[in-house]
C-alpha cells in the first residue's frame, strides 16, 4: 500500500471514529484537557453515597477527564469543622464541600460559596451536555439563593423513615400473642401510643424468648449532637412541634411565653415519648449516633425505629453487614392527630427530609474542574447505581431507572415512599445559626437523657437557653 | 562578649520559634477575649466588649461544672497514678523472671496516641456490645452503662487515664530509685529504722522532686484532656466528663464564639498556673521556708 493511500485511509477512519463517537463522551475528554494534572479536593461525611463517590464517581471522573479527585470522607464533626475552617480561613484546602442541607443558610449567609448556576453560565465551556438541573427534584431548593441560583448540587437525599422487622410483624406467632395482649391487629404503627406499645410488646418477647432484641432504636447518644437532631428533626414534628419549635416569625421566639413552642405542652410530650422509649431500646442507644442505629437494626436487635434512609439499601439487601435482608418493612413515621392532615395541607411535615449537596467554595483555587466534577455526578447515567448502593435519589429521573426499581422491591417500596411521600417530610429550617444553638441547648437535652432533668425542665431551661443565645448572637431583638 | 555574642546566637532559632509560635498565639487569643466575635452571628465581625466574656465566665454553669469536673478528674487520676506508679517503681528494682519483658509491656500504653486509647476504651466499654459491659453482666450481673450512668462514665475515664498515664509515672520514680545513693539508707538501717520511717525520712524527701516533676506534668495534662474524652464518651453523659478541655472545644469550634472561648482559654492557663503554684508553694516552698529554724 503507497504512502498515499495509507495516509487517506487513515483519514477516513479517523472521521468515521469522530462521527461514531458520541459527543458528550468527547466533552469530559476535551473539557478536562484545560486541566491535566490538577488534583481537586473534597471533603464530605463518611456515608453510603459520599463513599461511593470516593470509591467509584471519582476515579471515573479521573479516567474521563485526567482530573485527579482526594475525597476525604470523615466523620461528621470533623467534616464541618475542617470545611469551615477552611473557607473561614480563605485557605483553598477544599475545592468542594460537602453543605448538609441544614447547613446551607450558614454557609450562604457567611458567602462562602460559588453561585454554579452563574458560574456554569459564564464559563459555557464548562456546561456538560448532560447536566440539567431542571431534572434535580425539588430537593435542590434547598441550595438555592434568593433570586434561585443554585449554590450545591445534591448528592445525596433521603428521608427518615420508620422501619419495622417485617418478618416479626408477619410472624403468625409474633401476630397471635400481640393480638391476644392488645386486641387488635399488629401492624406498623400510625400513632405514637401504637407505638409505644409495639415497643413494650416486643421487648417483653426478646425477653421471654431469650434473645436480643428490643423494641425500639433510639438515637440517644448522650454527648452527641445526634441526639438532639432525632428530637427536633424526627420526633418533635410528629407531636407538631416544627422548626425546633422557635418561631422565625416571632423574633425568633422559643419560649412558649413569648409565642414559640419548644417548652410547649407538645414539646413536652413528645420528649416524654422519646425517652420512655428508652426502656425498651436496645443498651447502645444512649451511645448511638444515626450510624449505630442503622447498625442496631442491621443487626437485629430492635423490632422497630426511626432510620436515615440512606441506610435503608444496604440494611435491606446487603448480607454482608446486615442480617436482616429481606426482613425490612418501611412506613411512614407515627404521628399524633392533626400531623398528618397538617402535612398533606403543607403546613407541617411529619419528619426529616435530609441528604446534602457539594459545593465550591469561593476559597477554591481549582474552580473550574470542581464544577466539571459536580457536573459529572450529577449526570442521569451515573445516578441508578449510586442510588443503589447508597439509597439517596437527587433527579427525578432516576425513579424510573429499572435498577432502581429492582431495588424498591427489595426494600419495600423504599423508593417508592420517597418519591411519593416524600412532600410531607422537610429539611431543616432556615436558619443560619444551627451549631450555635445547638450547642447552646444540647447539653442540657443530655441530661434530660442521661436523668439529671426531667423533660419539663430541660425543655423550660432549652427555650429560655435558646432565646439568650439567639438575643447574643443578634438574631433575637 | 564574643562568647554571650554566640550564646544569643545560638538560642535565636528557639527563641523566634517561641516567639512565633508560642507568644503571638497566646497574645492573639488575648487580644480576642475582649471582643464579641461569632462568625455566625448576625454582625460576624469583631466588636470590642471589654471584660464582659470574663465576666459571663463567672456565672456560666456549663463552665464552672466543666472545671469541677476537671479538678475532680486531675485529683482522683493523677493521685492514683502517683500511688500506684511508686509501687510500680519499687516492684521494678527488684529482680523477679521476666522482668523486661513486663517493664516493656508495662510501658505501652504509653506509646499508643490519646485518640486511639479513647477509641480502644469506648469499643471496650460501647453497652450492650463491650467485651467490659457484657461480662459484667454475665458473671455478677452488674448493668455497666457508661453512655447512662454520669458515675460509671467518670470512673470509666478516672480508670482510662490511670491507665495510660501510670507508665510514664512508674519511668520517672523508676529513674529517680535507680540513681538513689546507698548510703542514707545503710544509714538508715544502722540507726535502727523502720521500713515505714526509711520510707518517710529517706525515700520519700530523696524522691520528692521527682514525684513533683511527675505531678505537675500528670496534672497539667490532666487539666487539658480532650482526645481520650471525646472518643470515650464525647463529654457525657449529660455534664459528667464534660472536662474544660472539651467545654471550651466546643464553644470555640462548633459554636465559633471566639471570643468567649478565648476568655475560657485564658481562665483556664491562668487556673492551672495557680494550681500548680498552690501546690509547690505547699510541698517545696514550705519547707524552704523552715529551713532556717
Amino acid at each position: 500500500m503507497s504512502g498515499l493511500k495509507r495516509m487517506m485511509l487513515g483519514a477516513l477512519a479517523a472521521g468515521l471514529m469522530a462521527g461514531v463517537t458520541p459527543a458528550k463522551a468527547d466533552f469530559w475528554a476535551d473539557a478536562g484537557k484545560e486541566f491535566s494534572g490538577v488534583t481537586i479536593r473534597g471533603i464530605s461525611e463518611s456515608t453510603p453515597p459520599s463513599n461511593y463517590v470516593k470509591n467509584v464517581l471519582g476515579p471515573a471522573f479521573t479516567k474521563a477527564t485526567g482530573i485527579n479527585v482526594e475525597f476525604e470522607a470523615t466523620s461528621w464533626d470533623q467534616m464541618y469543622d475542617k470545611a469551615i475552617k477552611d473557607m473561614e480561613a480563605n485557605t483553598g484546602i477544599y475545592d468542594f464541600v460537602y453543605i448538609e442541607q441544614d447547613a446551607v443558610y450558614g454557609y450562604l449567609s457567611r458567602d462562602f460559596l460559588v453561585d454554579l448556576t452563574k458560574f456554569i453560565a459564564e464559563n459555557p465551556k464548562l456546561k456538560a451536555p448532560d447536566y440539567d438541573p431542571a431534572n434535580f427534584t425539588t430537593f435542590a431548593n434547598y441550595f438555592k439563593g434568593k433570586d434561585g441560583d443554585l449554590f450545591g448540587v445534591p448528592m445525596e437525599a433521603f428521608i427518615k423513615v420508620y422501619l419495622y422487622r417485617k418478618d416479626l410483624f408477619e410472624d403468625p406467632a409474633v401476630k397471635a400473642a400481640f393480638k391476644a395482649k392488645y386486641n387488635r391487629d399488629l401492624a406498623p404503627a400510625k400513632n405514637h401510643a401504637e407505638y409505644t406499645e409495639i415497643a413494650d410488646f416486643f421487648t417483653q418477647w426478646g425477653k421471654d424468648k431469650g434473645i436480643e432484641l428490643w423494641g425500639s432504636t433510639v438515637q440517644a447518644n448522650t454527648g452527641h449532637p445526634a441526639s438532639w437532631y432525632e428530637y427536633v428533626e424526627s420526633v418533635a414534628p410528629t407531636f407538631g412541634v416544627y422548626n425546633w419549635g422557635i418561631d422565625p416569625a416571632n423574633n425568633f421566639a422559643a419560649t412558649v411565653e413569648h409565642g414559640g413552642k419548644m417548652n410547649s405542652p407538645e414539646a413536652k410530650a413528645a420528649l416524654q415519648f422519646w425517652l420512655d422509649l428508652l426502656k425498651n431500646a436496645p443498651p447502645e442507644s444512649t451511645a448511638s449516633t444515626w450510624d449505630e442505629v442503622a447498625a442496631t437494626f442491621a443487626a437485629g436487635r430492635a423490632a422497630q425505629g426511626l432510620v436515615y434512609g440512606e441506610n435503608a439499601a444496604w440494611i435491606a439487601t446487603d448480607d454482608s453487614k446486615s442480617k436482616v435482608v429481606g426482613k425490612v418493612g418501611v412506613a411512614l413515621p407515627p404521628v399524633e392527630p392533626g400531623v398528618m392532615e397538617a402535612a398533606e395541607a403543607g403546613t407541617g411535615y411529619i419528619g426529616y427530609y435530609d441528604g446534602g449537596a457539594f459545593g465550591i467554595p469561593h476559597s477554591s483555587k481549582n474552580k473550574g474542574a470542581a464544577a466539571l466534577f459536580l457536573e459529572y455526578i450529577a449526570q442521569p447515567s451515573v445516578q441508578a447505581d449510586w442510588a443503589v448502593a447508597g439509597s439517596r435519589i437527587t433527579l427525578q429521573s432516576t425513579y424510573d431507572d429499572p435498577k432502581v426499581k429492582a431495588q424498591d422491591a427489595k426494600t419495600d417500596g423504599y423508593y417508592t415512599l420517597m418519591r411519593d411521600q416524600g412532600k410531607l417530610f422537610a429539611g431543616a429550617p432556615a436558619y443560619p445559626f444551627h451549631n450555635q444553638l445547638r450547642e447552646a441547648v444540647a447539653p442540657i437535652f443530655w441530661q434530660a437523657i442521661s436523668g439529671e432533668l426531667s423533660a419539663s425542665d430541660a425543655l423550660d431551661q432549652m427555650a429560655t437557653t435558646a432565646e439568650a443565645e439567639l438575643t447574643k448572637l443578634g438574631y433575637r431583638k | 562578649m564574643q562568647s554571650q555574642t554566640l550564646g544569643w546566637l545560638l538560642l535565636a532559632p528557639t527563641l523566634l520559634i517561641l516567639a512565633v509560635f508560642g507568644l503571638t498565639p497566646f497574645l492573639y487569643v488575648l487580644v480576642v477575649s475582649f471582643f464579641d466575635w461569632n462568625s455566625f452571628a448576625a454582625d460576624p465581625t469583631m466588636r470590642f466588649s471589654g471584660l464582659s466574656n470574663y465576666r459571663h465566665l463567672v456565672f456560666d454553669k456549663g463552665f464552672l461544672m466543666a472545671l469541677w469536673n476537671t479538678f475532680k478528674f486531675g485529683v482522683f487520676a493523677v493521685v492514683s497514678q502517683i500511688v500506684l506508679g511508686y509501687f510500680l517503681a519499687q516492684l521494678f528494682m527488684k529482680d523477679f523472671p521476666l522482668k523486661g519483658f513486663f517493664r516493656t509491656i508495662h510501658t505501652l500504653p504509653l506509646m499508643i496516641a490519646p485518640v486511639a486509647v479513647g477509641a480502644t476504651w469506648r469499643l471496650m466499654t460501647v453497652p450492650g456490645l463491650g467485651p467490659i459491659p457484657y461480662y459484667l453482666n454475665q458473671w455478677f450481673g452488674y448493668e455497666f452503662l457508661i453512655s447512662r450512668f454520669a458515675g460509671q462514665a467518670f470512673m470509666t475515664a478516672v480508670i482510662m487515664d490511670i491507665w495510660h498515664w501510670t507508665p510514664l509515672v512508674t519511668l520517672t520514680l523508676l529513674a529517680a530509685l535507680s540513681s538513689m545513693p546507698k548510703e542514707p539508707f545503710e544509714q538508715a538501717q544502722i540507726d535502727g529504722a523502720n521500713r515505714y520511717q526509711t520510707f518517710w525520712y529517706v525515700t520519700l524527701p530523696m524522691l520528692k522532686p521527682a514525684i513533683l516533676s511527675a505531678l505537675f506534668i500528670r496534672l497539667m495534662d490532666a487539666m487539658r484532656t480532650v482526645d481520650e474524652i471525646w472518643m470515650l464518651t464525647g463529654g457525657g453523659p449529660g455534664s459528667a466528663t464534660r472536662f474544660i478541655g472539651l467545654y471550651i472545644w466546643r464553644i470555640v469550634f462548633p459554636k465559633t464564639d471566639y471570643g468567649y472561648g478565648s476568655a475560657m482559654s485564658l481562665i483556664t492557663l491562668y487556673l492551672t498556673i495557680v494550681l500548680c503554684w498552690l501546690l509547690y508553694a505547699g510541698l517545696v516552698a514550705r519547707r524552704d521556708l523552715r529551713k532556717p529554724e
